[in-house]
């Protein structure tokens, strides 16, 4: 069945949204779909975006279809508004940010460690299992309003961040499909989605906008990570092409570190009262602080604002306390901490202890943004050989509704290359849905032949050769790194890798260690790395290849090659070719090792 | 029972209920619209729908009200005394809960004014204006005036999305649950 619809879904760490737009319509009319979901007890709302939360429901909330969706009534959890109020109320029983937890290699995905900290009696579930029910419940939305257009007969794209390793998106992969998604449905990086919703809001006019030459920074804070690219402006046979040039490292520093920081300042100016709070009090003080945070960094903000805390029973003005948050220390300490001043050189620090991590994470020891920028168009201008000035900037996710985090990036940028002013890039910025829509958009441009952003992989990924040699007692062997996929690999091409031969034992699981680089642009493959700096290259999930035993292969161990491949889809694939028997294995990720 | 509760119960109903609505219309005309809060007679019960027994009327009524105390705490500011509280302390609840009240029928609702025009300015008025929009007030003579001052925006809801409820009308009947910490 060919699909009617191209739908757009945006997996987010706090967030989730589905955008669509009518294939057959001339140019794209992309809308939101509205998402039903439980807010309270039997309760359905319908939302512009599903909170990426997870309730795993006690057993009398499991009773009397207090679960009840539209769509199923036999659920034991709930996913969205309900889950994500829940988390305040009972947080060992709500689940959250587990997109945060795919990308991180020291812990099992696929093993239920969700909710983090939990007692096992809650039933804890995997941070796959999570994310596939959040999709699970978009699939069900869109198939129950759109009952003629089943939702795996459609055109799917769903976003991933650009720095997401292969790893981490083959698992986004497997929660997809495990939840319903086509299985031709394609991944898209988040940054450039939001490209494509402004591609989209300006139509032609875009081509006006950016000339031949021109750098396109898109930086995108989004709840819970951030997410730098570079888009250039080419000309190939006369037309304007857009080329990603370079993708940022994971960052796992966001706007709710922005608003716990917030918080835990308030909070301390209540402890001053005397006021403890209770973690009830502590969420809705969160939410305060959110509201509290945009109007004191407006540029004629009041100088200070009242945030009050209600009383937790129904006697809700005698218990309610309030304070004035004043804007100077705010604005610094908003300010300074995320969005400090600094120069092109300086570098995040690494290891210093901030006053908000969340046990298990391993989120940024610097949470100030700038210097993540300063080290990453560093890094990449001097793979480039001279400096990259981005010439434009779009900016993407709820934390630059505070005008003062855009302008100040803008002028830390424009601090660093005085002679080019950076320019806001014009038209509109959807801070808040341009992901969703741009991958609807994306969708469209692609079944249509419309402007497409080219780039192929955002890195370059590494197998780890253990050379052969004298063993030293207590001394490993020397790692060598053989490149099998070089940075721009475009989608639907493969390639030989050429090196000399590997041993793959027969009947047992061989183990490869697997690296990952954003920056190192001029290996190719084949290349073997005998030293590098680890703040280039960084270990990720090990790769697995299980030779069964054949009645083809008599030796117990057979000489293989590595064989890559990027599919349309934009999946990494690594395969293990024999000459001698033709026979090809593909390289699985282990994503279940602990270190 | 009390005017103002029978006021608020009218009010949902007639928000709610297209039958109700009708009685209230004829009730209400050609009187001044201030009179309909104080009928002789109290309407009767709202018939349930015998082919939807699962969703009594008024249910809609109940689920708005615990959907504005759950994002809001509505209940909680209005049932309180007001009289025991100087009015900073008043002031420091009624910011938040108003702001959350806000944004909840916004999305609701989706509330906007009627007119667009600043009150206090003159607006003239079409030949053929909708009465249901726009109420004449002061010297309402039978010619239609071309013109006067608008006094009030007036509100309108653009849309009316409240959450849908599976469960039973008892339990709609608790807007909140006691709640107990273990």
């Amino acid at each position: 069945m060919t699909a009617k619809y191209v739908i757009g879904v945006d997996l987010g760490t706090t967030n989730s949204v589905i955008a669509y737009s009518d294939l057959e319509a001339e140019s794209p009319a992309v809308e939101l779909l509205e998402i039903p979901q439980l807010v309270a007890a039997s309760t359905i709302e319908n939302r512009k975006s599903l909170p990426s939360f997870l309730y795993l429901a006690t057993e009398a909330d499991q009773e009397g279809g207090k679960l009840e969706l539209p769509w199923d009534d036999g659920q034991t959890f709930a996913t969205g508004e309900w889950a994500r109020r829940q988390s305040a109320d009972t947080p060992d029983r709500t689940v959250g940010g587990a997109k945060s937890w795919l990308s991180h290699h020291k812990v099992d995905r696929q093993g239920n460690i969700l909710p983090w900290n939990a007692p096992e009696e809650v039933g804890k579930i995997s941070p796959v299992e999570a994310s596939k029910r959040y999709l699970q419940h978009l699939v069900a939305a869109w198939n129950e309003a759109q009952p003629e257009h089943a939702f795996a007969d459609q055109a799917v794209v769903l976003t991933v961040p650009a720095s997401f390793d292969a790893s981490a998106r083959e698992l986004t992969h497997e929660a997809a499909i495990a939840a319903g998604f086509p299985a031709d449905f394609t991944l898209l990086e988040e940054p450039q989605a939001a490209v494509y919703s402004w591609l989209g809001h300006m139509g032609d006019k875009w081509r006006k906008a950016l000339k031949v030459g021109d750098k396109l920074l898109v930086c995108d804070v989004g709840g819970g990570t951030t997410d730098l690219t570079l888009i250039t402006v080419e000309e190939e046979a006369g037309e304007l092409v857009l080329k990603r040039m370079a993708v940022g490292n994971h960052l796992l520093v966001g706007g709710d570190n922005m608003d716990l920081a917030l918080a835990f300042h308030v909070a301390e100016l209540f402890k001053e009262k005397n006021v403890t709070l209770d973690p009830w009090q502590s969420v809705s003080l969160w939410h305060s602080c959110r509201a509290a945070k945009e109007q004191l960094l407006q540029d004629d903000g009041p100088d200070k604002y009242p945030v009050s805390i209600l009383g937790r029973g129904s006697k809700l003005i005698a218990k309610t306390v309030s304070v004035d948050v004043e804007r100077e220390p705010i604005k610094a300490m908003l300010l300074e901490g995320f969005f400090p001043s600094c120069s092109a050189t300086d570098k995040p620090e690494r290891g210093f202890v901030s006053g908000f991590q969340e046990l298990g994470l391993p989120f940024e020891s610097d949470p100030a943004v700038t210097r993540h920028l300063a080290e990453f168009l560093s890094q990449h201008s001097e793979k480039a050989g001279s400096a990259i000035h981005p010439t434009h900037v779009l900016f993407n996710g709820g934390v630059f509704k505070s005008e003062p985090f855009q302008k100040r990036l803008m002028d830390t940028i424009n601090s660093w290359q005085p002679d080019q002013p950076l320019q806001r890039l014009e038209g509109d910025h959807d801070l808040d849905y341009a992901v969703a829509r741009g991958a609807a958009y994306y969708g469209f441009a692609k079944e249509k032949n419309g402007i497409r952003i080219r780039g192929g992989t955002a890195q370059a990924y590494y197998v780890g050769i253990q050379t052969s040699g004298l063993a030293i007692p207590g001394a490993p062997r020397p790692l060598h790194l053989l490149n099998v996929v070089p940075i721009g690999m475009e989608e639907g091409t493969e390639t030989d890798v050429p090196s000399a031969e590997i041993g793959l034992v027969v009947g047992e699981t061989t183990k490869f260690r697997f690296f990952s680089s954003p920056i190192r642009k001029d290996d190719k493959p084949g290349q073997m790395i005998q030293r590098w700096d680890e703040a280039e290259i960084s270990e990720t999930d090990s790769l697995e290849a299980s030779l069964p035993r054949d009645d083809k292969i008599n030796e117990p161990y057979v000489p293989v090659t590595f064989h890559s491949k990027v599919t349309e889809l934009g999946m990494l694939e690594l395969w293990c070719v024999s000459s001698k028997t033709s026979g090809r294995w593909k390289l699985e990720f282990n994503v279940r090792e602990e270190d | 029972m009390s005017r103002i509760g029978l006021a608020f119960k009218l009010f949902f109903q007639i928000l709610f209920n297209a039958e109700v609505a009708e009685r209230a219309e004829t009730l209400s005309l050609p009187a001044p619209a201030e009179q309909a809060a104080k009928p002789e007679t109290p309407p009767p019960p709202p018939k349930p729908k015998p082919e939807k027994p699962q969703r009594p009327d008024g249910i809609d009524a109940l689920v708005l009200l615990a959907t504005l105390q759950r994002e809001a705490r509505f209940l909680d500011l209005f049932q309180e005394d007001l009289s025991e509280y100087d009015d900073a302390q008043i002031g420091a609840a009624v910011r938040d809960v108003q702001r959350d009240t806000k944004s909840t029928l916004n999305r609701l609702f989706a509330i906007s004014p009627v007119r667009d025009e600043e009150e206090g300015g003159r607006i003239e008025l079409p030949e053929s204006y909708d009465a249901g929009e726009i109420r004449l007030v002061g010297n309402v003579q039978n010619d239609k005036p071309s013109g006067g001052t608008l006094v009030h925006r007036g509100w309108r809801a653009t849309k009316c999305d409240v959450p849908k409820f599976s469960g039973t009308l008892a339990q709609a009947q608790v807007l909140n649950p006691a709640e107990v910490e273990v």
